[in-house]
């Protein structure tokens, strides 16, 4: 090849870039942001996927939310058969009965709305606007008021249900997702899967937050330190302990991942909380235990539930297929090992719960919700890629049956792919699955990890959303990964579960699933997809091409040039925007896509952006990131608004 | 013809007598006697100051929420709760700047809202987290006010001011760009129905309609000059450093550094020391509620009965701790009431009520001011502010 020739293609490369930005700008300019598929339009089969239960006062009905198939279930817990279902909104999370037990209110993420049920009939009686989000759900004691966890709004809204409308929110910590009253109706506390956002090098402290329903107010913001995804909620007994479990998982993630052997990595356990103090100076000690074993782990605890007398209480670990069934008695012994002045004793000891792990019972597929029966009997597990039910005997402490929800029973490539991305069986000693390092389905844990480096604390790394990647390669912040098939599996397999890792048919599962993970509908933007004033302003901010004085600004200077619409907002190549640090190889970096980026604090290649403010504020001093110094702040305010709607 | 003389005489000393009752009745309970002898006097002063573990120097602000007030001082936010000091918070407990210009408690929430020289602090059970210029969309760091609207937060700052939803997390900026602002330098919030009064240092009083998004802009008719030569023709100086809406008066008030002006919606009430009681032209906020107008000035503490045009100032003397209320009657006669306590500090920077007790921030220390009972009244510093 010539060097003419190859200017030749050089200019004409360049051209189509820069033309392909320029349709996609003014395709955008046209139409507005796109909008995103609804996932409900697939043609796939319409999977149950329960994922919360809820029990009738006298255990005789099970209520499911089946997050796939936009339905609530009725089944008789006696005849172990579905009796009722009901539609709800779309993708229902969460579930709360009324204290007369004759309502039932379901949260649909994705509608930001609650069903309200009437629990005989078992029609939709009404339905209540939420939050952004909702998820976790509960009534205070008397039934008026409707709490309810708003992922995406980070906040927790209070319905009034005589008037039917939401009375005030409070904000809560990052992405809450479940809820529970206390046994006194005192309280209702508030689970946050994501730690609170802080710059990689220090320590992870994650929350959970205490509402007062008296005064309905955030009484305590409860630290837990060392942790992330704080799951469902159950309080034992005072006669049993008197204090809130929480699953958790502990990331080590500034450890390189070489280090994956004896916890060094990452562990899975349970916050043990003890609320002390009064109304006027709430107070708070929390230990941590590890569920996990030396030589196995029981990956992504999520379910959470004690029996009435506290004796048992029960938890699942989602990517293990397993639920651990906890001694109390025994665990107390355990913990009155921890010390008052170092609450983390037994934090990263893997030789605890052999001690007050009674049993380890198999469940079906991705176990989520627990919930146990009023006698104490029965505990009845949701498994939520099986479309089942395990129901556990616990007066044996054994699997007694397993209650077929009757979903489909065609298993598609996505579906295939669904399971092993929870499954954690595929990583040395099960200590993780993909759905560890990317909970809710996809979403980034928000911490930036050394994945790759044997060196510590070099070439940290945030960790990316799987959320509407597709067509968005190639993979990782240095863009080595060509492809999801490159990225999921030997790369996986090498670095990151240290096994065999998948075959290549599951390879291909997996990606067909990972590439199907849609964003949920965009909350800030309105109805019809329409921007306001200011998301107006900034959208013309981030297609313009001179700047407030009239230079031109170079193309590559250009927020669409490197974020172009038609591609999902990323030119797809690596690029140097000054951002590297002394800590980084390398200095040019994967430009990520950028939809959905109001949800995926912190930012830039190693998180050390906050927020989207400070990617300019403080990271892009000479202009390398796109040329914004000669911005106002009422500029940047309405460009991040512009961001957030994509 | 005899006895004609003697009815007469009985006819017009019936009328005689009945005019005298009813002039007697008149001067006893007409408003201006009647409210002459309620006048609020605050005799007693308890004084939060370096010498009783109180930070030093200058409190800025002071919020009462409930038994609890919250004081903005130049070394923290301090929390008093029944009278006693319960915590000191300063940047080393997450706090976003040492000196605490304004505070606002959120009824809804219980969360509070604290404006400062390094930015805004939201305090929500038990935690600090923080907006700045850099890392949030604040327009400036320099907060010198916060109200609350619903899920709106409203701020003051030396570049314009700010509108946060929390809901959203969208920030709104208004400054000279966008609205009628001849400076940036925003001091002062005050919020009314559909609402928010904005007081502007240069830059006049702003008026921002929430349910129309309209604005209007009161300013001096003098402009800039340091003169009155339109009294009561519009706001009396450019220079504003308060506003303040009272609900029960549908007025808003408007303290400057040249005088203090109140506006009905028709007129123009303002007020110099020159025509009348004001202890001092230059004002640092004020506060209205019922016929009460509070001002905060450099010399003391001035009270105004809007309905009676009473005025009554309130000065300590520094030396011998002792204070002297000044008390100037609607005809400009004065009398004077010496106090065994007084305010901490002459200088006041702002205030709030309590019940029936006032808190003033001094430039030196807290005061909080018990009102004298009168004739067989109960008095309440209980949470049930008249506010």
């Amino acid at each position: 090849m010539t060097l003419r020739s190859i200017r030749w293609l050089s200019a004409a490369a360049i051209t189509v870039l820069v033309l392909g930005a320029g349709l996609g700008w003014r395709q955008s300019l046209r139409a507005g942001p796109a909008q995103r598929p609804d996932w409900t339009e697939s043609t796939e089969p319409r999977y149950l996927t329960p994922v919360a239960l809820q029990l009738s006062p006298n255990g005789q009905r099970l209520y499911v939310v089946c997050q796939d198939s936009n339905l609530l279930l009725a089944v008789d817990t006696h005849s172990q058969q579905v009796v009722e279902r009901v539609k709800v909104g779309r993708k229902p999370a969460g579930i709360a009965l009324s204290p007369d037990g004759n309502k039932l209110y379901v949260s649909s993420e994705w509608s930001n709305t609650i069903s309200e049920i009437d629990a005989d009939s078992f029609r939709v009686r009404r339905t209540l606007d939420s939050g952004w989000g909702p998820v976790g759900i509960t009534t205070d004691r008397s039934g008026k008021v409707l709490y309810v966890a708003n992922t995406q709004g980070d906040n927790v809204s209070l319905i009034d249900l005589t008037a039917g409308h939401e009375i005030k929110r409070l904000d809560a910590g990052r992405f809450p997702e479940y809820l529970a009253r206390s046994r006194d109706g005192r309280f209702v506390y508030v689970s946050n899967l994501l730690a609170r956002v802080a710059t990689y090098d220090e320590p992870v402290v994650s929350e959970l937050t205490v509402i007062d329903t008296t005064r309905q107010v955030v009484s305590q913001r409860v630290e837990v330190p060392g942790a992330i995804q704080l799951r469902h909620i159950t309080e034992v007994p005072a006669s049993a302990g008197g204090y809130l479990l929480v699953p958790f998982m502990r990331p080590k993630n500034m450890n390189p991942l070489i280090h994956l052997q004896q916890g060094w990595y990452l562990t899975h356990g349970l916050a043990v909380i003890r609320l002390e103090g009064n109304s006027e100076a709430p107070k708070a000690r929390v230990a941590e235990v590890l569920l996990d074993d030396i030589d196995h782990y029981y990956a992504d605890g999520m379910g959470a539930a004690s029996t009435p007398d506290g004796r048992w209480v029960l938890v699942t670990a989602s990517g293990a297929n397993v639920v651990s069934v906890i001694d109390t008695a025994k665990l107390n012994s355990v913990l009155r090992q921890v010390p008052a002045s170092n609450p983390e004793a037994l934090a990263n000891r893997l030789d605890s719960a052999r001690q007050f792990v009674a049993q380890r019972l198999p469940t079906g597929r991705n176990p989520a919700a627990v919930v146990v029966s009023p006698d104490g009997c029965l505990a009845y597990i949701a498994n939520r890629m099986d479309d089942t039910i395990s129901v556990v005997d616990l007066r044996l402490l054994r699997v007694a049956s397993t209650i077929d929800l009757g979903g489909p029973k065609e298993i598609t490539a996505v579906r295939r792919g669904e399971s092993l991305f929870f499954d954690a069986r595929y990583s040395f000693q099960g200590q993780l699955a993909c759905a560890t390092c990317h909970p809710h389905i996809g979403l980034s844990d928000g911490l930036a990890w050394v994945l790759e480096s044997p060196q510590l604390g070099r070439d940290v790394v945030e960790n990316r959303t799987l959320l509407s990647i597709a067509q968005t390669s190639p993979y990782k912040w240095n863009g080595k990964n060509l492809d999801l098939a490159t990225q999921d599996g030997p790369r996986t397999a090498r670095y990151i579960f240290r096994s065999e890792g998948f075959s290549q048919s599951e390879v291909k599962d997996l990606v067909t699933f990972i590439n199907s993970l849609r964003l949920s509908p965009n909350p800030h933007l309105a109805s019809g997809g329409r921007l306001n004033e200011s998301q107006s302003r900034g959208r013309a901010i981030f297609f313009r091409i001179t700047t407030n004085d009239g230079r031109l600004i170079p193309p590559q200077k250009r927020c669409y040039y490197c974020h172009p619409p038609l591609t999902h907002y990323t030119s797809r190549v690596a690029m140097n925007v000054g951002t590297a640090t002394r800590y980084d190889t390398i200095q040019s970096f994967d430009i990520p896509q950028i939809e959905g980026v109001y949800m995926r604090a912190p930012y830039l290649h190693n998180g050390e952006a906050l927020s989207l403010e400070e990617i300019w504020t403080k990271f892009n001093p000479e202009d390398k990131h796109g040329i914004t110094s000669d911005m106002d702040k009422v500029q940047l305010n309405d460009l991040i608004e512009y961001l957030k709607t994509l | 013809m005899s006895s004609l003389p003697s009815q007469e005489l009985r006819k017009i000393t019936r009328i005689i007598l009945t005019c005298c009752a009813l002039l007697a009745g008149l001067l006893l309970f007409s408003p201006c006697a009647s409210r002459a002898q309620e006048l609020p006097l605050y005799t007693q002063w308890i004084n939060y100051t370096q010498d009783n573990g109180f930070p030093e120097g200058e409190v800025f602000s002071v919020t009462v929420d409930g038994n609890r007030v919250w004081a903005g001082t130049a070394h923290g936010l301090v929390l008093l709760e029944n009278g006693q000091v319960k915590r000191v918070f300063t940047p080393a407990d997450g706090l976003v700047g040492r000196a605490v210009m304004s505070i606002a408690v959120d009824k809804r929430t219980g969360d509070v809202w604290v404006g400062t020289f390094g930015g805004l602090s939201q305090y929500s059970g038990g935690q600090f987290k923080n907006y700045t210029n850099l890392s949030s969309g604040l327009a400036n760091d320099l907060v010198y006010s916060v109200a609350l609207q619903g899920q709106y937060v409203w701020v003051a700052t030396a570049a314009g001011v700010n509108r946060l939803d929390t809901y959203s997390g969208a920030w709104t900026i208004f400054n000279e760009k966008n609205a009628p602002f001849d400076e940036p330098w925003s001091y002062s919030l005050a919020l009314g129905k559909d609402k928010v009064y904005m007081g502007v240092w240069g830059g006049g009083v702003i008026v921002y309609d929430t349910a129309n998004r309209s604005w209007r802009p009161y300013e001096d008719p003098d402009g800039e000059m340091e003169i009155v030569l339109y009294r009561n023709q519009g706001l009396i100086h450019q220079i504003v450093s308060g506003v303040t809406y009272n609900p029960d008066t549908d007025m808003f008030w408007a303290s400057t550094y040249f005088g203090l002006s109140g506006y009905d919606g028709r007129n123009w009430h303002n007020y110099l020391t020159k025509d009348s009681g004001l202890a001092s032209d230059f004002i640092n906020a004020v506060k209205s509620r019922g016929n009460d107008v509070w001002a905060c000035t450099d010399k003391g503490l001035s009270y105004l009965d809007y309905r009676t045009q009473t005025w009554v100032n309130y000065t300590p003397d520094p030396k011998s701790g002792r204070g002297e209320i000044e008390i100037t009657a609607p005809d400009g006669k004065k009398r004077r009431i010496e106090t065994s306590t007084s305010l901490a500090h002459n200088y006041i920077l702002n205030m709030d009520f309590q019940g029936t007790d006032i808190w003033i921030a001094t430039a030196r220390g807290l005061s909080h001011g018990i009102r004298q009972p009168r004739k067989g009244e109960q008095l309440n510093a209980s949470n049930k502010s008249r506010r």
